[in-house]
């Protein structure tokens, strides 16, 4: 079947913005196993994307591919335009392009703050010399560094503020969250992964949560690139969906499209009778 | 009653300092040898840093005394402070008085451990909850604060007569008894009426230094009845604070409920400490009698533990690298002096260097042979670098082996198994560093340690510090917020080395000769055993660790042969008991055994270490978590699938 794939969007101009990220033909192969296969996706400026499917449809792998965690076996990554294959993850952070967790992957032994803090590393310049002296540049840049972190966790309301000195792991699961998604705030990024911010979450944390994406893209000017399984989460809040199963992508298209789309609903639901218009399932 | 409270817990560990050990005869020579100019026992270059020691020591009591009554909010009882007292200050300073330093401070601390065992069991029993910091914080007025200060004032003035008077009285019985000479008598009678004044004089100034950690109302130009509210924002910013923060910021206020443990108390300590690090080459003699070279010499061995221990903290404590091999380093910061500064060079090279030429070059190829063992960090990291854990930990332990072998086997170059013998000692003008006199090499360890630890205390709080503690916790996060990990490994495994390359040096020319038997693997073991027994990450428990082990080592183990040999001892039956199953049985042949004890005691009942970092014990005892505990991993995808995060790897 053709893949109905995303041209660049139109302005209201005429003109078409070229995506901050691309992928074409994204292979990975794990020995016997091909986790994704030729995915192409490409995320345009300051929109919210969605990657979404079933349970180990290669969704994580697509964001491990894309920061650098694995190598892709073929196929090619484009940042704004240059590729960014083969860099290592902390190249990647500083090119632009920031993730969280699925599983939260805070540094436990640190506070709120340090944690924040830690995700400035790419920002700051002090060097041995400079801690073992610190200079007055040094001790500048280390307040600095510490007036952002408490504004990026101000991002988020006073609560997380209030407890910058705490140890992460003495958070609320939704307050862990948080913290990472500051820590990864803090690389001044241009694009961000988020993977599955939602799990986990009552409904009222849900719609939390899904506001704050919102305002990511809308305050911070960020592009965000989601992987989510609440699909009324998705589907309020994302500019396009895209839809992985088996590794590959079946669908991608705005939301009203992907709540119709037959090979969507076949893919969560197993092969179903497509004959009903039924709601999207939760 | 807080002034009787004090009064008493200061007064009576210096009374029993003073008159039961050596502050009396210190003094008294002092005075003697000093001021009247008369024949004493020591020599005069020892008199005057023993005077200016105890001027110090007793000035710091007396103001000490005047800040805790000052700081202190009442709540805790008489006699809870009393017994405290008791077991860490009186107790400790009698074992040191009757078993030396070493063997005293090691007994002080199994009291230590017992008496805080009980005395949480007690505490327990009782259900005994801990006053909350900001209940006893208050804003003061002017008018509290005069009376703090009144308090302060009269607690320094009382002490001083006290304390005075007692020390007329002992001297007064002397006199009676004949054993005082007259001149004393005299000093006698001008200490019973200065002191009061001098306490008078130090105890408003600690008072005033008091002062100097309330909450007070600042003191602002612009609107009078406005500004009262400054000292109260201060309160309500405290309060704001996480939990947390508020337990340690409020500690150091006063007055609280725990005044010994404040800010300004750990100043005085630090102070008394130093004071006695730096002038104990020359009060060693009125403390201990004779045995002084050979215990500073010893000191002079801790102190290049120490540092190891402090470089190796870098690598396993900071970084997470588990490394078995660090021995290596220290054998080429050792074999780098070696080989230039002795007749090594001119086997190597052909050159014949004055050897005062060599001994002033010294000190730039300390840090040349530091930077030079960096380096070799650098190389040994770099295989390390895709390896995790357990493997990480044998190609440490390779190297470990590597390097010596390499210095043995290589006899056109190192004299191999006969090692470098007539190694220079360092030169500074002044100063004889022959082996006959060790207290320069004290001081220069001495010297050495306030560096190290100055370099890793601002690591530890920099950027790179963040970074290693990162990597320590999560590569793949660290690596996803930014920080290079291969640069970062290297970076630790080359300041590690960095340190240890200095010890190496100092131990070379300590020593006068390098030999490839003293760096064995069992060593490297001992270096890990310091670091993690003293608190993996811990700056200061490091350093405890460090000096226990070495002090268990050398130091304890043989004490109690000769303990055993005492007939009056409760050792005595014990071995004798013991020979009779055991023929040829010394303590000192068990030594391993009760190393290997008292490690595995250790781990079971302390694995964070005597000083832990408070992340480590967090780690290790488990938090009590108000809130809800999610599993780390319960979104994981299942293993096997390619979402599987837990099976990533750099590539």
């Amino acid at each position: 079947m053709a893949m109905h794939s995303v041209q660049s969007p139109d302005n209201l101009d005429g003109t078409t913005t070229a995506p901050l990220l691309e992928l074409s033909g994204v292979t990975k192969i794990f020995g016997g196993l091909v986790a994704v296969q030729g995915v192409n996706l490409q995320v345009p400026p300051h929109q919210i994307v969605s990657v979404i499917g079933p349970n180990g449809a290669g969704k994580t792998t697509v964001f491990n591919l894309i920061t650098g965690i694995y190598r892709p076996s073929s196929g090619d990554i484009r940042l704004a335009g240059s590729s960014i294959v083969g860099l290592n993850p902390d190249q990647v952070l500083r090119r632009g392009i920031a993730r969280t967790f699925q599983n939260i992957r805070l540094f436990n032994n640190m506070t709120v703050l340090e944690n924040v803090l830690v995700g400035q590393h790419s920002q700051l310049r002090a060097g041995v010399l400079g801690s073992l002296l610190r200079t007055p540049g040094i001790v500048r840049e280390e307040a600095d560094a510490r007036t952002r972190a408490i504004e990026l966790l101000s991002f988020f309301g006073p609560a997380l503020v209030a407890r910058q000195d705490e140890y992460v792991i003495n958070l609320s699961y939704a307050d862990r969250r948080r913290v990472e998604i500051a820590r990864a705030l803090a690389a001044r990024p241009k694009l961000l992964l988020l993977d599955e911010p939602t799990a986990g979450m009552n409904e009222a944390e849900t719609l939390e949560a899904a506001r704050y994406v919102r305002r990511l893209r809308d305050e911070l000017q960020l592009t965000i690139l989601l992987i989510e399984h609440k699909l009324s989460v998705t589907m309020g809040l994302s500019d396009t969906i895209a839809v992985l199963d088996y590794g590959q992508k079946i669908a991608e298209g705005p939301p009203e499209v992907i709540q119709r789309d037959e090979r969507v609903i076949a893919a969560y639901l197993g092969k179903a009778p497509a004959s009903q218009n039924q709601d999207a399932p939760e | 009653m807080l002034l009787l409270k004090w009064i008493v817990a200061l007064l009576v560990p210096l009374a029993v300092f003073t008159f039961v050990w050596s502050g009396e005869p210190i003094v008294n020579n002092v005075i003697l040898g000093l001021i009247f100019g008369q024949q004493t026992a020591y020599a005069s270059s020892l008199l005057l840093p023993a005077a200016l020691f105890i001027l110090l020591f007793y000035a710091t009591i007396l103001v000490l005394v005047g800040y805790l009554v000052a700081a202190d909010s009442g709540q805790q009882g008489m006699l809870s402070l009393w017994i405290d007292i008791l077991f860490f200050v009186l107790l400790p300073l009698l074992l040191v008085t009757a078993n030396g330093l070493i063997l005293g401070l090691a007994l002080s601390v199994l009291v230590w451990a017992l008496y805080i065992f009980v005395r949480n069991r007690i505490r327990q029993a009782r259900n005994y909850v801990p006053p909350l910091p900001l209940a006893a914080l208050n804003v003061l007025s002017p008018e509290q604060r005069s009376a703090l200060l009144n308090r302060a004032t009269s607690a320094g003035f009382w002490f001083a007569t006290i304390f005075a008077l007692l020390s007329l009285l002992v001297d007064l019985s002397y006199y009676a008894t004949g054993t005082l000479p007259d001149v004393l008598l005299i000093w006698a009678i001008v200490r019973t009426i200065l002191l009061p004044i001098v306490g008078y004089l130090l105890g408003q100034l600690g008072g005033r230094f008091a002062l100097r950690y309330t909450l007070a109302p600042k003191a602002n130009g612009n609107g009078n009845g406005r500004r009262k509210g400054a000292n109260v924002d201060k309160k309500t910013q405290l309060e704001s604070l996480s939990v947390a923060r508020v337990k340690e910021e409020a500690k150091d206020f006063v007055p609280n409920d725990r005044p010994l443990r404040s800010a300004g108390a750990q100043r005085f300590y630090v102070l008394l400490l130093l004071a006695f690090l730096l002038f104990y080459p020359f009060i060693d003699r009125f403390l201990f009698g004779s045995g002084t070279d050979a215990r500073l010499s010893g000191y002079g061995d801790a102190g290049y533990y120490v540092i190891l221990a402090l470089g190796l903290n870098i690598v396993v404590g900071f970084a997470g690298l588990l490394d078995l091999g660090y021995v290596a380093f220290f054998a080429i910061g050792a074999y780098t002096w070696g080989l230039i500064g002795s007749p090594q060079l001119t086997v190597l090279t052909g050159l014949h260097p004055d050897p005062q030429l060599l001994s002033g070059l010294f000190w730039p190829i300390l840090f040349l042979a530091a930077f030079l063992t960096a380096g070799f960090g650098v190389l040994l990291g770099t295989p390390t670098l895709r390896l995790r854990g357990d493997y990480l930990a044998i190609v440490t332990l390779g190297f470990g082996e590597i390097v010596p072998l390499f210095f043995l086997q290589l006899p056109a170059y190192t004299n191999g198994t006969n090692g470098l013998i007539a190694v220079r000692s360092p030169a500074f003008p002044g100063v004889d560093w022959s082996t006959f006199t060790p207290i320069p090499y004290y001081y220069l360890i001495l010297a050495m340690i306030a560096l190290v630890i100055f370099a890793n205390v601002r690591l530890r709080d920099s950027r790179i510090g963040r970074a290693w503690i990162a990597l320590r916790e999560d590569e793949i996060a660290a690596a996803s917020s930014g920080i290079n990990l291969v640069n970062t490994k290297l970076l630790a495994f080359a300041a590690g080395a960095f340190f240890s390359g200095l010890a190496g040096v100092y131990h070379a020319a300590k020593l006068g000769g390098v030999s490839p038997d003293n760096f064995s693997f069992g060593d490297s073991v001992i270096y890990l055993a310091m670091v993690v027994i003293g608190g993996l990450g811990s700056i200061p428990g490091v350093i405890v660790g460090a000096l226990g082990v070495y002090a268990i080592n050398q130091f304890v183990i043989a004490q109690l042969d000769t303990f055993a040999s005492d007939p009056t001892s409760f050792l005595y039956p014990i071995r004798a008991a013991i020979v009779h199953v055991v023929p040829g049985f010394t303590f000192g042949n068990i030594r391993g055994l009760i190393f290997g004890v008292l490690l595995v005691s250790f781990m079971i009942f302390r694995p964070e270490g005597i000083l832990p970092s408070s992340r480590r014990r967090r780690e290790l005892h488990g938090v009590a978590n108000e809130e809800e505990v999610v599993e780390v991993g319960a979104l994981d995808a299942p293993p096997g699938s390619p979402g599987f995060e837990s099976d990533v790897r750099v590539e």
